[in-house]
């Protein structure tokens, strides 16, 4: 793959552009509610702070059709599977908001039973802060979000994708170049060890037919 | 209506038990374990005491207590009474580590299935008779009994499954009389996949 190729040009910068602004306005989020984290996000979500002003219209109870898994609240070790189930079962574009202390981790249960931390088990884009967290602090964690939506760029994530199978080719090749020189050195060796063997017979002979 | 104290020395007759030095504020019986259930029964169904509600049972651990001798655990049955208002009283089995075993009252009183198996999760106190005697608030996977004093409080134990209830579900359907005509791709389990099958056929 040439560097050509990896830079945007205009038809993909203008389609990062179109695509990001889409993803950004429309961030439906996920709630996984287990604690008081929950209670807040439901104040932002309706009337006074109404988080649909920012293009979060739809909360969706299902992981197919949301595109934030909002983590709000403890963690324990028998909830850490169901958890991570759920970020798996969302579609491709997907990011993890990390509300309160004890999604971030494990908040003040340094026990037996919490997850010190949601990143023990999925990745996570947006921390935020508090016992519990205040909307405008869950605000601020959803711009930061679009921030960084905006800023994604398709020939970035393709070079990112494509690096590995690179990578893989140029390794495959060094393999492969080694292998044959090998078996080149192989062959040569063995005309060599030919060639020794008729000059060999040939002196023999010779002297025989001297004597 | 007995007041606690009546109730105590009826105790005291019936089944020889101790009072409780370490409750200053209440009646505690202290009741060996096998006049446990007897003294619940007696507790629950004698007129003037209709001690009709449990409200808690809970597991201790003496080993780090200070100044204590006797047995390292023990199970506090709290009760209540609808009929007769403010009677409270309190029972207490105690359980030596070598026979943790205590019999269940889960047959007279409904919600002391939950509470016996919390006891059971966090203490690892075996109630005898009990009909389902699983882990309550731990998962599957977890090794040990947390509120013992000798458990580290910070060891994590991490739990490698999800809990697959279906099969549970379907045998209680069935015992209801439902039949299941036909099953959803996604229910059949696959050992191999990851995060799949903790509850086993």
């Amino acid at each position: 793959m040439t560097a050509e190729a990896e830079k945007p040009n205009i038809i993909t910068s203008s389609l990062d552009f179109l695509v990001n602004w889409g993803r950004t306005n429309s961030l439906w989020p996920f709630p996984y509610g287990t604690a008081c984290c929950a209670i807040e996000f439901m104040s932002t979500e309706v009337g006074r702070y109404d988080l649909s002003r920012i293009g979060s219209e739809y909360v969706r109870f299902t992981p197919r059709q949301s595109d934030v898994l909002l983590v709000a609240g403890t963690i324990t070790y028998k909830q850490a599977p169901i958890l991570k189930r759920i970020y798996e079962q969302m579609a491709e574009p997907r990011w993890v908001i990390a509300m309160g202390a004890c999604a971030c981790s494990g908040g003040f249960y340094d026990c037996y039973c919490t997850v010190p931390g949601i990143d023990h088990i999925i990745p996570v884009d947006v921390y935020i802060g508090g016992c519990p967290s205040r909307p405008e602090a869950f605000f601020d964690a959803m711009f930061d979000l679009q921030k960084k939506i905006k800023d994604e760029s398709y020939m970035k994530q393709r070079a990112d994708r494509v690096k590995e199978q690179l990578e893989m080719i140029k390794a495959k090749t060094a393999e492969a170049k080694a292998c044959a020189k090998d078996f080149a050195h192989e062959k040569v060796e063995e005309l060599k060890d030919f060639v020794m063997e008729k000059e060999q017979n040939l002196v023999k002979k010779a002297q025989f037919w001297k004597e | 209506m007995k007041t606690a104290e009546e109730i105590f020395t009826a105790l005291e007759e019936m089944f020889g038990a101790k009072r409780e030095t370490l409750d200053r504020w209440g009646v505690t019986a202290v009741v060996s374990a096998g006049y446990l259930h007897n003294a619940v029964e007696f507790l629950k169904g004698t007129a003037g005491v209709e001690l009709n509600m449990l409200v808690d049972v809970a597991g201790i651990d003496y080993l780090t207590y200070p100044n204590y001798e006797g047995p390292r655990f023990a199970v506090s049955y709290s009760f209540k009474s609808t009929v007769n208002p403010g009677l409270r009283f309190r029972l207490k089995v105690l359980v030596s580590e070598a026979n943790l075993k205590v019999p269940t009252i889960s047959d007279l009183y409904a919600n002391a299935n939950w509470y016996e198996r919390e006891v059971f999760d966090q203490f690892g106190i075996v109630f005898e008779g009990h009909p389902d005697l699983r882990r309550l608030l731990n998962h599957v996977e977890f090794v040990g009994h947390p509120l013992r004093k000798d458990y580290p409080a910070q060891k994590r134990q991490w739990l490698s499954t999800n809990d697959y209830l279906l099969p549970a579900l379907e045998k209680r359907l069935e015992t209801l009389g439902y039949r299941i005509v036909e099953r959803s791709k996604e229910v059949g389990t696959n050992d191999n996949e990851f995060l799949e099958g903790s509850i086993k056929e």
